[in-house]
């Protein structure tokens, strides 16, 4: 992956502002290259990563429009502080790392909003569970995980994180994280199980 | 590797490149099976996790970044400026409260709908770009119609202006963007001709059973619009 700086001053960013917003032709070639390439890096970010990052929000918010409006701050906050980006390879925690701040910010402005997000499990069914059939069941189970075993699953599952990366983001060990995720999928399995045997006890 | 040591591996990472999974699995086909049992159910997992992605959500992101960029600029106008502004909008409250125009409550509304950051949700709740028939609809309710070009139209929904239910225009104009409200007529507190704010002009008036607003940054731009205006928009009683 590359590595490159912006390396642009304050005062440069600031007229290269005025000619990319305000429409006034003033002609500075090279700064507005490097605005250019700052815009060019940003779509790239977005295009990339966007459907990544607004499943895990999905998956860890669990509402539509929250998990869209959360993902929308990340990606303000993302173009804001772009240039601390230094390596691309680095852009999908740093994101997820973003977003996951953001959301926590969710329940600091409306403490009313601390409900326990697993009490409202599935909360609008059509949310994660309006999909092909075969999915469904697995969606259930899955989103009625409890958030300690599927936050990690998900970075996993979707983000494609290491163990050591998932540790890192959720601020636990490594240890804590490869029980956590043994446990969510064990429970997946279990529930799957249950269900078939409920299906069979039906069925019979 | 022990049973529960290699599935509870297995079980943690199932793309584990641990080396003494690999050779216990080699050496043991019941737990190659079982590996292979796991892997197929994170397969699974991996496609219900593919969860529909909004259409037009990156779109959504760049645009919004455009939209904070310009927020942004403003933000950081020089000190001399935010001086003439500040002076500019005392003399106007001085103007105001020595000679009160009629029509306050209207125009004070009308400002406030017409401030940017309002405009941007607006916007955004548009996404950016309303057809000619969903103006159409709207203008419904106040029996008018849109014939012909009235220019590119980035928003169209319901406000209150002064408790009256009207319809916010964005359209998009060669130096900025201009609003135009439309207001059913009997029900509205009259509005000089012309009004401004510090940096908007304004003008209304009536067009049939309707009157229009239309308030933007650039009052010769204003001036255009309102006669495309008069030229496109028809209204019955």
């Amino acid at each position: 992956m590359s590595t490159y700086h912006l390396g642009l001053s304050y005062e440069l960013l600031k007229k290269e502002k005025i000619i990319m917003f305000s429409g006034k032709k003033k002609s500075t070639p090279s700064v507005s290259s490097d605005m250019m390439k700052k815009q060019k890096r940003y779509e790239a970010l977005v295009k990339a990563l966007h459907a990544d990052v607004y499943r895990y929000a999905l998956w860890l918010i669990k509402d539509k429009a929250i998990a869209e409006d959360v993902v929308q701050e990340t990606f303000l906050r993302a173009w804001k502080s772009l240039d601390s980006l230094k390596d691309e390879a680095a852009a999908k925690s740093w994101l997820i790392t973003i977003l996951r701040r953001e959301n926590a910010r969710r329940f600091e402005r409306k403490q009313f909003d601390l409900v326990d997000i697993d009490d409202v499990s599935v909360a609008d069914p059509n949310d994660i569970n309006n999909v092909a059939l075969e999915h469904r069941e697995l969606r259930n189970i899955m989103s009625g995980l409890s958030e300690e075993y599927r936050e990690p699953l998900m970075l996993q599952v979707i983000m494609g994180f290491t163990g050591d990366e998932i540790a890192q983001q959720l601020g636990l060990n490594k240890n804590t994280v490869m029980t956590r995720l043994f446990r969510a999928r064990n429970q997946i399995k279990d529930a799957l199980k249950g269900n078939e045997d409920i299906g069979a006890t039906v069925n019979g | 590797m022990d049973e529960l040591t290699f599935r509870r591996t297995i079980y943690a990472d199932p793309n584990t490149q641990d080396a003494d999974v690999i050779a216990a699995a080699k050496a043991d086909p019941s737990k190659q099976a079982f590996w292979n049992e796991v892997k197929a159910l994170d397969n699974q997992i991996f496609a219900a996790a593919q969860v529909k992605v909004p259409e037009n959500l990156a779109d959504k992101l760049l645009l919004k970044q455009s939209f904070e960029e310009r927020h942004e600029e403003r933000n950081k106008r020089p000190w001399y400026i935010a001086m003439a502004a500040s002076v500019a909008v005392a003399a106007f409250l001085t103007f105001n409260v020595m000679q009160p125009i009629t029509g306050n409550a209207l125009a004070k509304d009308v400002f406030a709908h017409v401030d940017e950051a309002y405009m941007e949700k607006e916007m955004m709740m548009s996404n950016g770009k309303v057809d000619l028939d969903q103006v159409n609809s709207k203008m419904a309710t106040f029996n008018g119609s849109v014939n012909g070009d009235l220019g590119e139209v980035v928003s169209a929904n319901y406000c209150y202006l002064d408790k009256i239910k009207s319809l916010h225009l964005i359209i998009k104009g060669e130096n900025g963007l201009i609003n135009m409200f439309v207001m059913p007529e009997d029900l509205t507190e009259s509005l000089q001709e012309t009004f401004n704010s510090a940096t908007m002009f304004g003008t209304s008036f009536l067009l049939e059973s309707a009157k229009i607003i239309i308030v933007g940054e650039d009052g010769e731009e204003v001036k255009t619009v309102k006669e495309s205006a008069q030229q496109t928009l028809r209204f019955s009683a």
